[in-house]
């Protein structure tokens, strides 16, 4: 199962108890179509760089989550429905860097062909040489 | 004697190569800061030196930042 990202901005003049409930309306969600978290990363209230929604303030949670792609249709659409949550982002980890182990493989082999073609090339230059 | 202006040439490194990095993460503003200037603009290859396989993470993970409200879409 890949592990997934998710960052949410919430309106920050919620009241704690709302938040917190909210979040664990979050957690139960995941919990339901099989994930969990696997590492929290709160922020706090934070200055935003640009008003969203009239507000100079968010609260920033972050999480990183394991389970099945089923997990991000319903997730996503309850982010999208609710009025608290300002901003979210929810990225694919595991995606973003396969994706760059395997460029840089394809890249050291690349290279290496390259090294390869280059030393054929010079023992056959010199080769003919050596017979004369 | 002519005139002539004298440019000390500085020698460009990309960070993210010299340290390895795999995987640039938005929220680590700090570093991204240091490729974003006051204007909002992300710093051009050319003088950033940094190289373009990083340069397009980088980029990927600026637009990001500015998506959570992190960085400024404008700056000052």
């Amino acid at each position: 199962m890949p592990l997934y990202e998710l960052g949410v901005i919430i309106n920050a003049s919620l009241e704690d108890e709302e938040r917190n409930a909210f979040l664990g309306e979050l957690k139960q969600l995941l919990a339901k179509e099989g994930a969990s978290v696997v590492k929290e990363d709160v922020w706090g209230k934070r200055n935003l760089a640009y008003s969203i929604n009239h507000q100079r303030e968010g609260f920033y949670v972050f999480w990183q989550y394991d389970g099945p792609g089923t997990v991000v249709k319903p997730l996503e659409y309850k982010l999208r429905l609710s009025d608290q949550v300002l901003r979210f982002l929810n990225l694919n980890l595991d995606r973003e860097t396969q994706r760059a182990r395997k460029m840089a493989k394809v890249r050291a082999e690349q290279k290496a062909a390259k090294r390869a073609a280059k030393e054929r090339a010079e023992a056959a230059a010199a080769a003919p040489v050596e017979e004369a | 004697m002519s005139k002539k202006k004298y440019f000390v040439k500085r020698k460009k490194t990309c960070k993210f190569t010299a340290e390895g990095i795999e995987y640039i993460d938005y929220k680590d503003i700090d570093l991204i800061r240091q490729y974003v200037p006051v204007s909002g603009k992300i710093l051009p290859r050319r003088v950033s030196g940094t190289n373009p396989i990083y340069q397009r993470k980088l980029t990927r993970a600026i637009k990001r930042a500015r998506l959570m409200a992190l960085l400024p879409f404008l700056g000052d």
